[in-house]
């Protein structure tokens, strides 16, 4: 009781969060609070959990253990029916874009406005297309179909869907990668116009520190199902912790290096000079 | 010895294994099966989910019309050729009509057009469901605070639940023309004899049977192929194997309740023939 008036500002939060898939323990007792109108980096080694902890935000995935509080209230034991209306108010970018490969480009963004407004004028539909594609440099492709469009744009037109409805916290899961630097950062700026005007708060899954240094108010490091770090650009940097520096730096350790000679020399095939 | 025990341990460990799946699996397919006839209910009612429905008829219904329009004509055909002989040497030939069109009223028709369905029909489901849900298409129709089951199964549980007695009612018709064109032109049977033995022999109470089998067919259907298709594993494997078990699932399934149909109608059947006399 006392930690929520302390953290009056949190809008998420994890209680001693904690995800198996079977043997495998993939988060390991994670508590967090995620404030209101501020955006907070995620990053760690690829396959550390970064996609798993995120989906449990908004309870794709349900915890082996821990709860999931949203605007104070526990929502990891609703029922889908009920989730619907608390996921209405969050926006999520899937890793992999998840665009409805049968539907258009058009159709895709008004999905989910379709699911949760009544609206009928279809010239306003039309107008909030094309707003939301424009904000991601994609007007102009309201008629394509997911199948025409190259990774990044496709990845660009998720992040728009995902936005569509004006949502109160948006996720993103990886939203920079595939795209080339300026695109990238185009979507960073995206990303601190939101919080900016809106006060939208943001989550964001990422390899990119740059990124992660541009947008973030607070930067977690995830490792082995732990939170290694919490803190914001200047905790990274000065950080000491060999994994840390490897990490924002991109150099392997000498160990990983050993492996790599290995593998290659155990290659031999016969009859191959 | 040891090593024997460590088997037998591990043998009943297995056999537990395989139970407590078998029993979560079928618990899981009850839950799915519920929720999706609650929610094609409830999407009766809701016009905003009509166009999808109608999309859906279009590619389950209207897009099968040939294959069982094809299919029905071969059983007619064929039940013609193989009976005939038994019958000429009885010297009831002109029987053919009825032994021709009640099997095709009342089995054949019904239960090939639904097994064409499983193929045709269930396949594609599966296959599309399965490709959504390793694509975490589905999860994104959840995470934007949508039920999948009401958007995705409702209208495919519909589409299928009412189309599949029209589709068989196309399949009958072709099967009784099939087996007309071989019995009369082909056999040489005569044609007055034909008709009112086959008029005399096939009761309304039949082709309403076998067309009422179409909603429990149709029903099948599309509960099996849209639970194997969200039920999917990764990869495009687990799509292909899905879509086999969608069908295998779907056509023993066919089977089994076409078994528990029959068994019930004709108690129906039998209850209701004194009243029929009096009428
Ligand atoms: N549905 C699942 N079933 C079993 N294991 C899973 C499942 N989803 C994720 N995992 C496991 O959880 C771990 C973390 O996966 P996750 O997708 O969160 O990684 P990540 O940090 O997002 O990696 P990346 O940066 O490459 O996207 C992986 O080891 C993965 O094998
Ligand atoms: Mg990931």
């Amino acid at each position: 009781m006392q930690e929520q008036v302390k953290n009056g500002d949190g809008i998420i939060e994890l209680k001693g969060l904690t995800k198996r898939f079977g043997e495998i323990v993939v988060l390991n007792d994670i508590s967090l609070t995620f404030e209101k109108g501020k955006t907070t980096v995620i990053i760690g080694p690829s396959g550390c959990g970064k996609t798993v902890l995120i989906k449990h935000i908004i309870v794709l995935l349900r915890p082996s253990s821990g709860e999931i509080y949203f605007h104070n209230q526990r929502i990891d034991n609703l029922d889908e029916r009920e989730l619907g209306k608390v996921r209405a108010q969050m926006g999520f970018l899937f890793q992999g874009g998840a665009l409805f490969d049968s539907l258009t480009v058009y159709e895709n963004i008004l999905f989910p406005v379709k699911q949760h407004t009544q609206t009928k004028d279809t010239r306003k539909l039309d107008e909030i297309v094309k707003m939301k594609l424009a904000m991601v440099g994609m007007d102009g492709f309201q008629n394509y179909y997911p199948a025409r469009l190259s990774g990044g744009q496709k990845k660009r037109v998720a992040l728009a869907r995902a936005v569509a409805l004006n949502p109160e916290v948006i996720l993103y899961d990886e939203p920079t990668t595939g795209l080339d630097p300026i695109r990238a950062d185009i979507i960073n700026e995206l990303i601190l116009k939101t919080q900016k005007e809106l006060g939208v708060t943001s989550i964001v899954v990422t390899h990119d520190m740059n990124s992660a240094y541009k947008i973030g108010d607070r930067i977690i490091m995830l490792h082995n199902g732990k939170i290694l770090i919490d803190g914001n650009a200047e905790t990274f940097k000065n950080s000491t912790l060999p994994i840390v520096q490897g990490f924002i730096r991109g150099k392997v350790s000498e160990k990983d290096l050993k492996s790599l000679q290995v593998s290659f020399e155990d290659i031999k095939i016969d009859g191959i000079q | 010895m040891a090593e024997l025990k460590q088997q037998k341990g591990s043998m009943v460990e297995q056999l537990g294994g395989a139970t407590v799946r078998m029993v979560g699996n079928c618990g899981r397919f009850s839950r799915f099966q519920a929720d999706s006839l609650v929610a094609s209910f409830a999407a009766c009612f809701r016009p905003a989910t009509y166009p999808l429905i109608w999309n859906q008829m279009l590619a389950i219904g209207v897009r099968s019309v040939p294959v069982v329009m094809i299919t029905g004509a071969f059983v007619g055909m064929v039940l013609a050729i193989q009976a005939y002989d038994q019958l000429a040497g009885l010297g009831i030939e002109e029987h053919l009509g009825v032994l021709i069109n009640l099997s095709v009223v009342k089995e054949l028709g019904p239960v090939l057009a639904a097994v064409m369905l499983a193929g045709r029909v269930g396949g594609a489901l599966t296959a599309e469901l399965g490709t959504m849900n390793v694509t975490e298409q589905i999860l994104a129709v959840r995470s934007m605070g949508t039920d999948p089951i009401r958007y995705l199964v409702a209208p495919r549980l519909i589409a299928c639940l009412f189309l599949t007695p029209f589709l068989i009612i196309y399949a009958d018709f072709l099967g009784m023309i099939g087996g007309y064109l071989i019995s009369v032109p082909y056999l040489g049977i005569n044609s007055r004899a034909y008709w009112s033995l086959s008029a005399a022999g096939v009761e309304m109470f039949d082709i309403t049977v076998g067309i009422a089998k179409g909603f429990f067919f149709g029903a099948a259907i599309a509960g099996v192929s849209c639970y194997k298709g969200f039920h999917c594993k990764e990869g495009a494997q687990g799509v292909g194997e899905a879509c086999t078990e969608a069908f295998v699932g779907s056509f023993i399934i066919i089977l089994a309740i076409d078994f528990v149909l029959v068994v019930v109608f004709k108690a129906i059947y039998a209850s209701i023939w004194p009243i029929k006399i009096l009428l």
